[in-house]
């Protein structure tokens, strides 16, 4: 009897098959022939295959849709009959002398339906009858299915509205009751299922069930009698449990289905909606006390019912939740509520009022603090959801209320601190979705700041999480290019996203991956540059409240966020310079005050340490208070960028680097007075002159030769010094030029002297007296011995600069005037 | 006997859920439309009486749940069917993207004898919804699509409206006349009489 293992079902289903399509066979032979006892013989034969109990709900319904095919031609030849005369009331009898109750219900369904059509009798009554004689059949798979059919044939006859079958009064109430009562039955025999122990009880049951079946399985009710039943049919009991809930998961769509034809009956409005058809729907599904046909029945509800009846009525329906059984599934039901309810909302604005007007929001709030507070063990996840869901319900109905999000949020949080901080990862995502959602709605973080929940529901998250929220957060500013510009809301912001901002407790450097990082600093990096009030004040305020923030960050972060901030507060100097300088008062912000913070943001970095950054800062606040003309405040910064060049900048490349950023931004610095200067430039040279390889020093100082000629400063025009730089990069070139010869055996490149040689042709041209054709002239002699010289290894680059230098200078001749005059004496 | 299989042809319709596939129905059956949404469960079916050449037979057009949580039992009632009718909604790229799911899906369960001839019509619905300007499968997309398949009658259609459904279920009713049906010739080895009354159920006797 333990019919376990698919394959002996597909054998017992093809066995059936094999049966109900003999006996089709002799069925439409019948038909053909015009046989009316004949096919009733048959079909009835037919039919007793869908007797078997061996089968699961599925394969039961293979077969059974295989009896539905033969049905209707069987349904067709009843009509044809009806036609010919032959009364139907007496084809009604007759069906019922099938031997067994299965097939004869079947038979009388299928006449029944033609009963109807025929309307020799009123729709109401035939459709009674037949749903109170489906009674015959309590085991619940072919109860189902009988009823099933009964739904099926009779869907297209209830005499609803408008149908042609409609009677004389209370027409639609009469079809509503019938399904109702039909759906009830179905509910019941599906329940009833679970708590059948084993499959022992088809074998112990028929006895019981026959004929009388309806007032004998009322004793299965009878405690005693189930405990005996549960003692034959033990083995494996969990498997047992499994399997069945399997089948009856199959089967719910029999049930569920009911409530499909419940919804597409004309004439079910709203007024009978509430006043019947919800009513007595839930009134079944609270008192099964079931937990599969709960949640279902009431997924059911939400789907196949309309919005509009869904909100008129949801004070009733939310009553329900707290009155079933605690282990439903509630959240998932409700958030598809909400879910359908948003949808609904987003769908079109003329139907908001609607919500406004029963006040769903209140409703719905109030549901699910009710259930959070019943179902005390809902996993942390489980409450998120919810809330999460109802969120995007405010966002959809009621976006200018920011308080009623708030709400939720605060509701939330106070659910999430009585279990402290989230280690589940799918509460963790719904964390996330929930935090997601406002942002995605406003696509304004200034709006979202406003919730004062917000912040200390992402207090929860873990700090990977936070993380990935405050990325989130950040993305959406950059995309949406929103203004985050007084100081309040920069440092509620930056209160937001600390996660990236500096270490939360508990967070190891190992575990972090530096390319994540990186990305992460640098999209508060962006994020430090997109921040502006055109008000100068309140600017100010907020590169102090982003410092104030961003100095907590520590080594690793400072040289991400530094630079930035530098920039802003430089852009905020800029700004100030303008036309009408320094509208302000004796407390206000002014260059050299930013200026003063400058120098303390800058310093921070020493710590990290990261002096070539900070050296470069100094370089670029130094221009900035030069076009400020604030000279003490410009040399201060030079002095000390060259204390981090003495002290801590010890790599020679670095210190190379170092050098031309300092002899180039030397060079535009016009605020100095001649003092000042000279300090600063004699440093400059001395520094270059130091350097360790000979060709960085040789290059180092001939660009020091600038520092003494600028081009549009007269007072800078030093012609003697320039060429003492020159003819000192000389001789370093030639010294290295020996040290090379003395260690290769070979010379090194001569490209050191005709860079020297574009030099002295940039002061020539320039006009300094000091630079002649003579001083040329003896250079391009060198270096063309130089290059002869045997000893000397090619090097075709710079064979070639010298060849388009030499070019050059034709060129210039060429091009007569005054140039050419000058360059006329030259010869190449 | 054949005579009368012929008389009665079914339709299964197919899509995503919420593309209108009861609406069309309805549409088409009871001329009725109500613009709420109410999903289906399961599948359920509608008749209609048509005419064709002079003959008339029952439609028999089945409504299928779009939302797979609805569709418990699974799809045998895809057997025997003679026409398939896809639905899609032109106002929503997913829908359209699945047509081939639901279209292999169906010959796959249904198994039909020859599979590449067998009718499949394509309908776009909701082509009423905002003037046409929220529309996001061009019908020339939908018709390359069809064309691709073995040339599959393609309709656009408004179940709201009443748009082109008649004509679009005149051609899946022309259709699936078309369709050879696949008469399960059953050969009794014995022509048993006295009927086969067989005991291999140790059910009950109801």
């Amino acid at each position: 009897m333990i019919t376990d293992g698919v394959e002996d079902e597909d054998k017992w289903l093809a066995a059936g098959n094999a049966g109900l399509q003999q006996n089709a066979f002799y069925m439409h032979r019948a038909l053909d022939s015009n046989n009316l006892r004949d096919a009733l013989k048959y079909s009835a034969q037919m039919l007793s295959e869908l007797r078997t109990s061996k089968l699961s709900p599925q394969k039961y319904y293979q077969l059974y849709m295989r009896a539905f095919d033969e049905l209707r031609k069987l349904e067709m030849f009843f009509k044809e009959e009806a036609r010919r005369g032959c009364s139907i009331i007496d084809l009604y009898e007759l069906v019922q002398h099938a031997g067994n109750i299965l097939p004869r219900l079947y038979l009388l369904c299928t006449v029944g339906s033609v009963y109807i059509k025929s309307k020799e009798a009123p729709a109401k009554d035939v459709l009674k009858d037949l749903v109170e004689m489906c009674r015959g059949i309590q085991h619940p798979v072919r109860g189902l299915f009988l009823r099933s059919y009964l739904s099926q044939v009779s869907r297209d006859k209830l005499p609803d509205i408008g149908s042609e079958y409609e009677g004389d009064a209370d027409t639609v109430n009469d079809a509503v009751e019938f399904v109702l009562q039909n759906f009830t039955e179905m509910n019941k025999l599906w329940v009833r299922m679970q708590h059948q122990v084993g499959l022992n009880i088809y074998g112990l049951l028929p006895a019981l069930m026959c004929y009388n079946a309806c007032e004998s399985f009322i004793l299965l009710a009878d405690p005693e009698l189930r405990l005996a039943v549960g003692v034959s049919g033990l083995q494996g009991p969990a498997r047992e449990k499994d399997k069945r809930e399997k089948e009856r998961s199959e089967l719910r769509d029999l049930v569920g289905k009911n409530l499909h034809v419940l919804s597409q009956i004309e004439g079910v409005d709203l007024d009978m909606y509430k006043e019947t058809v919800l009513p007595r729907v839930l009134e079944q599904v609270v008192n099964c006390k079931d937990e599969i046909a709960q949640y279902y029945l009431m997924d059911c509800i939400i789907q196949v019912f309309p919005d509009e009846y869904h909100l008129q009525t949801l004070e009733i329906l939310l009553d329900a939740f707290p009155q079933l059984q605690p282990s439903v599934d509630i959240k998932t039901v409700l958030a598809r509520l909400m879910e359908r309810l948003s949808n609904y909302a987003a769908s079109s604005a003329e139907v908001l009022p609607e919500f406004l007007q029963v006040e769903a929001f209140a409703k719905l709030n109030n549901a699910i603090g009710k259930v959070i507070e019943a179902q005390v063990d809902m996993p942390v996840f489980g409450a998120v959801t919810l809330y999460s869901s109802l969120l995007t319900f405010i966002l959809h109905v009621h976006p200018e209320r920011l308080d009623y999000a708030d709400q939720v949020l605060g509701a939330c949080v106070k659910k999430l601190s009585s279990d402290g901080r989230i280690e589940d990862s799918k509460a963790t995502k719904q964390i996330v979705a929930l935090l997601s959602a406002p942002l995605e709605k406003y696509n304004d973080i200034v709006t979202v700041l406003k919730l004062s929940n917000y912040p200390r529901m992402m207090e929860y998250l873990d700090n990977e999480t936070n993380k990935v929220m405050a990325t989130v957060i950040i993305q959406s500013i950059m995309k949406n290019n929103t203004q985050v510009s007084t100081a309040d809301k920069v440092e509620s912001l930056f209160e937001l996203i600390k996660g990236l901002i500096k270490d939360l407790d508990g967070t190891l450097h190992d575990e972090i991956d530096e390319d994540d990082f990186k990305e992460e600093q640098n999209s508060v990096a962006r994020l430090i540059q997109m921040l502006h009030n055109d008000d100068p004040e309140e600017m100010f305020k907020v590169i102090c409240t982003v410092r104030k923030h961003i100095l907590t960050g520590g080594p690793k972060r400072l040289p991400f966020t530094i630079p930035p901030l530098v920039f802003s507060s430089l852009k905020l100097v800029r700004q100030l310079q303008g036309p009408d300088e320094n509208p302000f008062g004796e407390e206000s912000t002014t260059p050299k005050k930013i200026f003063q913070h400058l120098n303390q943001t800058i310093e921070t970095l020493y710590g990290v340490p990261s002096p070539e950054l900070a050296l470069r800062l100094y370089l670029q606040c130094a221009e900035a208070a030069n076009d400020c003309d604030l000279e003490p405040v410009a040399y201060e910064f030079f002095t000390q960028a060259y204390i981090l060049y003495e002290e801590e900048i010890s790599d020679s490349r670095a210190q190379v680097t170092a050098i031309h950023l300092i002899i180039g931004t030397l060079q535009r610095m016009h605020v100095f007075g001649v003092e000042n200067r000279d300090t600063l430039t004699h440093k400059a040279t001395g520094y270059s002159a130091k350097l360790l390889k000979k060709p960085d020093q040789c290059r180092a100082v001939y660009a020091c030769s600038h520092l003494f000629w600028v081009d549009d400063q007269d007072n800078m025009k030093d012609g003697e010094r320039v060429l003492l730089c020159l003819k000192r990069a000389l001789r370093i070139a030639n010294a290295a030029q020996q040290m090379s010869n003395a260690a290769r055996g070979s010379t090194g490149s001569v490209a050191l002297f005709v860079e020297i040689l574009n030099k002295y042709l940039y002061f020539f041209e320039k006009g300094n007296p000091q630079i002649t054709v003579a001083t040329i002239q003896s250079l391009i002699e060198l270096i063309t011995t130089e290059m002869q010289s045997d000893s000397n290894t090619p090097d075709p680059a710079a064979d070639a600069f010298l060849a388009s230098t030499l070019r050059y200078i034709q060129f210039q001749k060429q091009k007569g005037g005054a140039v050419g005059e000058k360059y006329e004496p030259i010869k190449a | 006997m054949a005579s009368r299989r012929r008389m009665l042809l079914k339709v299964i319709i197919l899509g995503d859920s919420g593309v209108g596939k009861t609406s069309l129905m309805n549409q088409y059956v009871n001329r009725k439309f109500s613009n709420q949404y109410k999903a289906t469960i399961g599948a359920d079916f509608l008749t209609k009486e048509v005419q064709f050449e002079d003959r008339l037979f029952t439609l028999q057009i089945w409504d299928t749940a779009g939302q797979e949580r609805f569709q418990s039992l699974g799809v045998a009632f895809y057997r025997g069917a003679d026409c398939c009718v896809l639905v899609y909604d032109v106002n929503v790229m997913k829908s359209f993207d699945n047509l081939n799911n639901w279209r292999e899906e169906f010959l796959i369960q249904a198994s039909p004898s020859d599979p590449e001839n067998f009718p499949f019509v394509v309908l776009g619905n909701k082509i009423d919804v905002d003037g046409g300007n929220s529309r996001v499968v061009s019908e020339k997309k939908a018709k390359a699509w069809c064309a691709s398949k073995g040339n599959i009658p393609y309709f656009e259609t408004s179940a709201k409206e009443g748009f082109n459904v008649e004509a679009a279920f005149q051609c899946i009713a022309k259709n699936a006349l078309k369709n050879e049906p696949e008469e399960e010739v059953y050969l009794p080895d014995t022509i048993d009489v006295g009927g086969g009354q067989q005991q291999r159920s140790s059910g009950c006797e109801c």
